[in-house]
């Protein structure tokens, strides 16, 4: 079963007069269950597939599918309910809400959701922060937690609406590598355990290694796509 | 899908939790700006208060010791009342008030001889007004003169004597006591002089009567003046819960088959006065405006800044599915709470001066002296606290913050969540 199918993408850039053509015809399958590593040097265009797979951007040219719909022509705010219901984010930065307790951040997408009832928020809120091994700390602010806790913040964030795909870019460029290592476990037990899919980019090898699947960009083309050791095998 | 789902938006208490929240991620930003709207509602409210007070001051002032609430007088007076013409005089003066007590919304009448006359202390030689006040029965159920006088007493019936405004007596340099002459013209055009004792001295705050009017009985201004019998105009008091329109309009109605006569109120005969209320209450206005614009100037721009620095927390709340209607929610929150806070804390000031002030009163002449500041008032001000006008004005704050806040909410509720994940 295919989660999300990128066909023949073109993504260009207008810098002023001067076109940057930033993803240049890019074909993908994304497989339910996929535990999927988008790998490439520094402006290789990761992050740009990453936008387009997580309906955060419309693609130049070609077809963006996630589940049964396509992006094409949404309204961005379409797209915002869009990302809403289908879709989880982890950011390079962590990116949580400073003044926002850890089980508040977590609470935020499904306050999103509209899910009125509080007592089953906090059930599932409470429940995803132990599996992601914070649950002693649902009441700190992120300013009180190391970088590797916030990070399973936001994968327990991104997780905790039971998204379809989880969008990942870069989310160990800011670790060290044994807190980047732990960051992938979590991810990888996650991706075993509740069968969602997960796309992170990466440069980093030790990262690349734990991935069930393996693309490498060039110049915004697919220089390769391998299956890795890593993740849950692909149904 | 989501049964009674409400996507992309936050629940209100969270809204307001991560306004307040935010309102102390730069408290000193957000202390700054809560002061200048602090500064802006105390000068609101105080100037607004003192200047209520003093205009309700001063309109009393003007009914106790000048206009009553409406005068009664032959026709063609009131258009040259300025020249005190005794070309046109009431009589049958009895009847008059008879007829006029008998009106509704009337308490009392009483009739007045206002006239030019001359006075000397035997050296200067000064041109005043003369007012003859029927000292028994009447005057004092229309003016409150009697509680006027700041030296010497109340004039008698039957007795000469004079009451003198306390500017005249202080230009002359006279005081209770001595004599000073009346010259006067009578209506045929004969020159009448009479000696009289100064009895008291008035000091009302209306510069019109303390620096340039006297008082005698109304019979020695008949006398002088050779008008026996006759008055300038009769002076009325409405009962307190009388309609000012009203009852003018139904004492014109008791008079009209009686002779032509002209009945004004108070108002149309202070219509000078009036006009000066209105543009001291517009300099007054523009001066707090620039106020006002200088907080709400405040909130936009701290809102401005708040929404720049946190372009990438936009970002990350928009890729979540947050609409842009919510993040504009959440900054137009902030600016209301913003003035909220301001307004709470200038109201709370405002209300401790202004509870101070209505224990102690206010003192306009510790203020201002015996400078004339355009209104007629002396006594002290007593301004008191309205909960209601406060709490009202309070929110008036927070909507007009939360307006202020509009066009940096707005702008970024248009981020576009990649660009603005981009942002550093
Ligand atoms: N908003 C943008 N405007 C202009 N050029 C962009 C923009 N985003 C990305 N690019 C360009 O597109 C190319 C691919 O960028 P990106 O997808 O960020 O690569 P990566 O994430 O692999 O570093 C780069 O050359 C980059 O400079
Ligand atoms: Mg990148």
């Amino acid at each position: 079963m295919t989660v999300a199918r990128l066909i023949d993408v073109h993504k260009t850039y207008m810098v002023g007069r001067v076109r940057v053509p930033a993803v240049r015809g890019v074909t993908l399958d994304i497989e339910h269950g996929a535990f999927m590593s988008i790998a490439g040097p520094s402006g290789s265009g990761k992050t740009t597939i990453l936008n387009l797979l997580g309906a955060l951007d419309t693609p130049t040219s070609g077809t963006v599918q996630i589940g049964d719909g396509t992006t094409d022509g949404l309204s961005l705010k379409t797209l915002a309910d869009f990302r809403n219901t289908h879709l989880g984010f982890v950011f390079q930065t962590f990116n949580l809400i400073p003044v926002l307790t850890v089980r508040e951040n977590v609470d935020f997408p499904l306050q999103l959701q509209g899910i009125g009832n509080k007592r089953e928020r906090n059930e599932r809120v409470m429940k995803i922060l132990q599996e992601v091994g914070l649950g002693d700390l649902v009441d700190r602010r992120p300013t009180e937690l190391s970088g590797g806790q916030q990070q399973r913040v936001a994968v327990a964030r991104a997780l905790v609406k039971g998204p379809r795909l989880v969008l990942a870019d870069e989310p160990t460029a800011n670790l060290d590598s044994e807190t980047a290592g732990e960051i992938m476990a979590l991810m990888q037990m996650m991706n075993e355990k509740h069968g969602t899919t997960f796309i992170f980019s990466t440069h980093d090898p030790l990262v690349m290694e734990r991935a069930s699947r393996l693309v490498r960009l060039h110049d915004g083309r697919v220089a390769s796509d391998e299956g890795g050791n890593g993740g849950r095998h692909a149904s | 899908m989501l049964a009674e789902s409400i996507p992309g938006r936050l629940r209100p208490l969270t809204i307001l939790q991560l306004g307040w929240r935010n309102l102390r991620r730069n408290r000193r930003r957000t202390w700054i700006t809560a002061t200048t709207v602090a500064l802006a509602v105390l000068l609101v409210q105080v100037a607004v208060s003192l200047l209520i007070g003093i205009e309700q001051q001063s309109f009393d002032n003007l009914i106790n010791y000048q206009t009553a609430h409406a005068k009664l007088y032959a026709e063609g007076y009131f258009a040259n009342r300025d020249e005190l013409p005794l070309d046109y005089t009431l009589t049958g003066l009895d009847e008059l008030q008879a007829t006029i007590r008998g009106v509704r919304g009337v308490a009392a009448t009483t009739p007045r001889l206002s006239f030019s006359a001359q006075v000397s202390n035997g050296v200067d030689l000064y041109a005043c007004i003369g007012v003859g006040i029927q000292v028994t029965g009447s005057d004092h159920d229309v003016f409150r003169i009697p509680q006027a006088v700041v030296d010497g007493e109340y004039l008698k019936s039957g007795e000469d004597g004079l009451l003198m405004g306390t500017g005249l007596a202080e230009l002359f340099g006279v005081d209770t006591g001595d004599w000073v002459t009346v010259l006067t013209k009578t209506q045929a055009g004969a020159y009448e002089a009479l000696d009289l004792p100064i009895v008291g001295l008035v000091g009302t705050g209306n510069p019109l009567i303390d620096r340039n009017s006297f008082l005698v009985p109304l019979e020695i201004a008949q006398y002088m003046l050779g008008l026996e019998g006759a008055a300038t105009e009769l002076a009325i008091r409405f009962s307190p819960t009388a309609r000012d329109d009203e009852t003018i309009a139904e004492i014109t109605r008791a008079v009209q088959d009686l002779r032509q006569l002209d009945v004004k109120g108070w108002r149309e005969m202070e219509e000078d006065f009036m006009a000066l209320v209105r543009v001291k209450r517009t300099g007054q206005g523009v001066f707090l405006l620039i106020f006002i614009v200088l907080a709400v100037v405040g909130i936009t721009n701290t809102i401005l800044m708040a929404s720049f620095e946190r372009t990438r927390e936009i970002g990350m709340m928009m890729a979540m599915g947050l609409r842009g209607s919510g993040i504009r929610e959440l900054f137009l929150t902030e600016g209301a709470l913003t003035g909220l806070l301001g307004g709470a804390l200038g109201s709370l000031v405002a209300v401790a001066i202004t509870a101070y002030f209505a224990t102690v009163g206010l003192d306009l002449t510790a203020m201002y002296g015996d400078m004339d500041i355009g209104y007629p008032v002396k006594d002290t001000i007593y301004p008191a606290v309205n909960i209601a006008v406060l709490v009202a004005s309070w929110l008036l704050t927070g909507v007009l913050a939360a307006l202020a806040s509009f066009y940096p909410a707005a702008r970024a509720s248009r981020h576009i969540p990649v660009e603005a994940l981009r942002h550093v």
